[in-house]
């Protein structure tokens, strides 16, 4: 594994510490509704209404979900943690509104705060529930819209809530900012890594993430690797390196926005024709997907995983991989936001294949994979921890049953919390990334 | 006027006329909220085409959770053909239907119709007493679930009873048949039975924002 174990037992130990300090945002519970109320009515639209009107609660989803299955604690339904919104809904958006505005309970204070819960420790927005509803109700983006709302009433869990401040106010995320990556850039060079910071034009604009900066900087150093040995015109920039978006995972559309048009500007003054996102699964929908949408213009480059610019690079023949790998075997955990959100799912398994690894396949995988059970940045919130151990072992047990001798995945967070999952539980099977191995199976 | 002809007049009129103003009415306040241009580049283009597939595709469950939803599953879709299989296919709602339709087509023996009509009913009240019983459905449901299923199963009672004759004198029960009927009518564009205007157009949408982003839905 390449990663500095003090550095990651000092990274659990600054998590314990998080949010600790952040104020809090004092808001009356009049405002609060007013303000969880104001941002249902601006997103809900006609596919969602459709979707609250089909909804026949039958209860189905509660099988596709990590949380549901790890604990059959029928609050974690995901039916059950948009409730709020559908009353909201039903009361003051719904055509028959003037029928049912006597008969539904109007949104409280005390709902948006038992909700914080349901929300935020107990739902990643994996998505898997949108691939079960037989109705064809997409679940996840009416839980986003609660997420959003309970956002705009300062209900965000302290840990989330101070990253999120952080990146707004400092550009900064876990204290990572131009200094920290010059930093690591410096080390990447000394051991003959070249990793071209603010080049003035370059064709590809690679970002990273405060994670990988502070822990896997085996993965930057992998990266620059594959871009050296291709000869591409490629940079890093130290304004607009960081692809985490905070505002995304704590649903703070305003420091959303603010993260992606940071990244947007820094590409458009260098001219790349291309933006690479780093091994992260939010950071990818964040731009990839939402980012457009955010800003509302359509991004003037094309947007790449790494998984997939390698795979293509792959399939191209520019990338010669040695396929010594001794036949050892390897599983894939695919990213939420990464594979069912976003498509990317066969082009990390081409790349794995070509690496000679014998792959074995999961029994959940691709676009009905099981979320590693912190993703959304809930391995931040320290009350959740004990759900998430119990999440994991569904993984665990998956990954136990392909008897594979590692597992790699394409998302820094995933690997976070895979590893504190697997370090919980005394689990050896090595965790690694794939853009790591990739880079160790570079030939001249 | 006799019940019979209350029920067959003036009350199936107007429960039709609520029936389709409801509907209509709440289906394009549903829709017409509007949705925002997707600026992101798509994956592909093959929206229509992922929509449509995944309309059909839902229907069926995956492997992932087919084990897991087994009973829910098979109990939904085996209700709802027999359901449609009683009510289009027996003889008297086909005298009845070819008299506003002013065409009718064959039917199946009264046997097979009292048949199917039970299973509906056995496999409805099955479902409602999962509702009743199961930890993540009794949370979740509301009087919109129960009054649904209520409404559905009392026209199948009364359809059983009037086509076995049981009860009470056949012009009656087939007059509380028909008022049955005509109280799902008017509760239908009110309450969860939208569901049957709706559900093609959420499966549709999830198959074409999937389907963009290169994910089979």
């Amino acid at each position: 594994m390449n990663i500095d174990n003090a550095a990651f037992r000092d990274f659990r130990e600054s998590l314990e510490h998080l949010g600790s300090d952040t104020p809090s945002e004092i808001l009356s519970g009049e405002e609060q509704v007013r303000r969880a109320k104001q941002t249902f009515m601006d997103k809900l639209d006609g596919p969602m209404a459709v979707d609250l009107t089909t909804c026949v609660h039958c209860g189905m989803c509660a099988e596709a979900c990590h949380y549901y299955e790890a604990t059959q604690d029928e609050k974690y339904a995901p039916v059950r943690k948009f409730e709020p919104l559908r009353r909201f809904y039903r009361r003051e958006l719904s055509p028959m509104r003037w029928l049912f505005r006597p008969f539904i309970r109007d949104v409280t204070a005390q709902d948006l705060e038992a909700w914080q819960e349901l929300v935020y420790d107990a739902c990643t927005g994996c998505g898997r529930c949108d691939m079960m509803c037989p109705m064809g109700v997409r679940l996840s983006p009416l839980i986003n819209v609660m997420r959003q709302g309970l956002a705009s009433a300062g209900l965000v869990p302290a840990e989330l809530r101070a990253l999120q401040i952080e990146q707004r106010d400092n550009d900064t995320v876990f204290g990572v900012g131009a200094g920290k990556l010059r930093e690591v850039i410096d080390r990447l060079k000394q051991q003959g890594i070249e990793v071209p910071l603010d080049k003035s034009r370059a064709e590809v604009l690679i970002l990273t993430t405060a994670v990988e900066v502070l822990l896997f900087s085996a993965a930057l150093s992998a990266t620059a690797k594959i871009m050296n040995r291709l000869d591409a015109d490629w940079t890093i920039s130290s304004q607009g390196f960081e692809a985490a978006n905070l505002g995304l995972l704590s649903g703070d559309e305003a420091t959303q926005r603010q993260a992606a048009a940071r990244i947007v500007e820094q590409a458009k003054t260098c001219g790349a024709k291309t933006v690479i996102l780093p091994e992260s699964g939010h950071a990818y929908q964040a731009m990839r997907w939402e980012g457009a949408n955010e800003l509302g213009e359509a991004l003037p480059f094309e947007v790449l995983a790494i998984s997939e610019f390698i795979a293509r690079e792959l399939d191209a023949g520019r990338l010669p991989l040695s396929t010594a790998t001794n036949g050892s075997s390897v599983t894939y955990h695919d990213p939420c936001r990464l594979g069912r959100h976003s498509g990317v799912i066969e082009q990390p398994r081409q790349v794995l294949k070509a690496l000679g690894m014998e792959f074995r396949e999961a029994d959940s995988n691709g676009r009905e994979n099981y979320c590693c059970g912190g993703g959304c940045a809930e391995y931040v919130i320290k009350r959740s921890a004990p759900l998430r151990q119990k999440a994991f072992e569904i993984k665990k047990r998956e990954f136990d049953e392909t008897g594979a001798d590692v597992v790699v995945t394409s998302c820094a967070n995933c690997r976070i919390n895979l590893m504190i999952g697997a370090e919980n539980g005394g689990w050896q099977t090595p965790i690694e990334s794939l853009v790591e191995r990739v880079a160790a199976s570079l030939t001249e | 006027m006799t019940l019979l002809d209350f029920a067959r007049g003036p009350a199936l009129q107007w429960s039709l006329i609520i029936l389709v103003v409801g509907v209509m009415w709440r289906f394009t306040g549903t829709i017409l909220l509007g949705r925002k241009e997707d600026l992101s580049k798509p994956r592909r283009n093959t929206e229509i085409r992922d929509g449509l597939a995944t309309i059909f595709r839902r229907s069926l469950p995956e492997h992932q959770f087919e084990k897991k939803i087994r009973f829910q599953h098979a109990a939904g879709y085996t209700w709802h053909l027999a359901l449609f299989i009683a009510v289009l296919f027996s003889a008297p709602h086909i005298l009845f239907f070819e008299s506003v339709l002013g065409f009718g087509w064959p039917h199946l023996p009264n046997g097979i119709i009292l048949v199917t009509a039970a299973i509906a009913l056995a496999l409805l009240l099955a479902l409602l007493i999962r509702r009743l019983s199961h930890p993540v459905q009794r949370l979740i449901s509301n009087a919109d679930d129960y009054i649904s299923v209520v409404i559905v199963i009392i026209p199948l009672v009364t359809g059983i009873l009037a086509s076995a004759h049981i009860g009470a004198r056949y012009e009656t029960l087939l007059a509380i048949h028909f008022l049955s009927v005509e109280a799902l009518f008017v509760w239908f564009p009110f309450g969860k039975l939208m569901h049957t205007a709706l559900t093609f157009p959420a499966r549709f949408r999830a198959g074409a924002e999937f389907g963009r982003r290169g994910v089979k839905a």
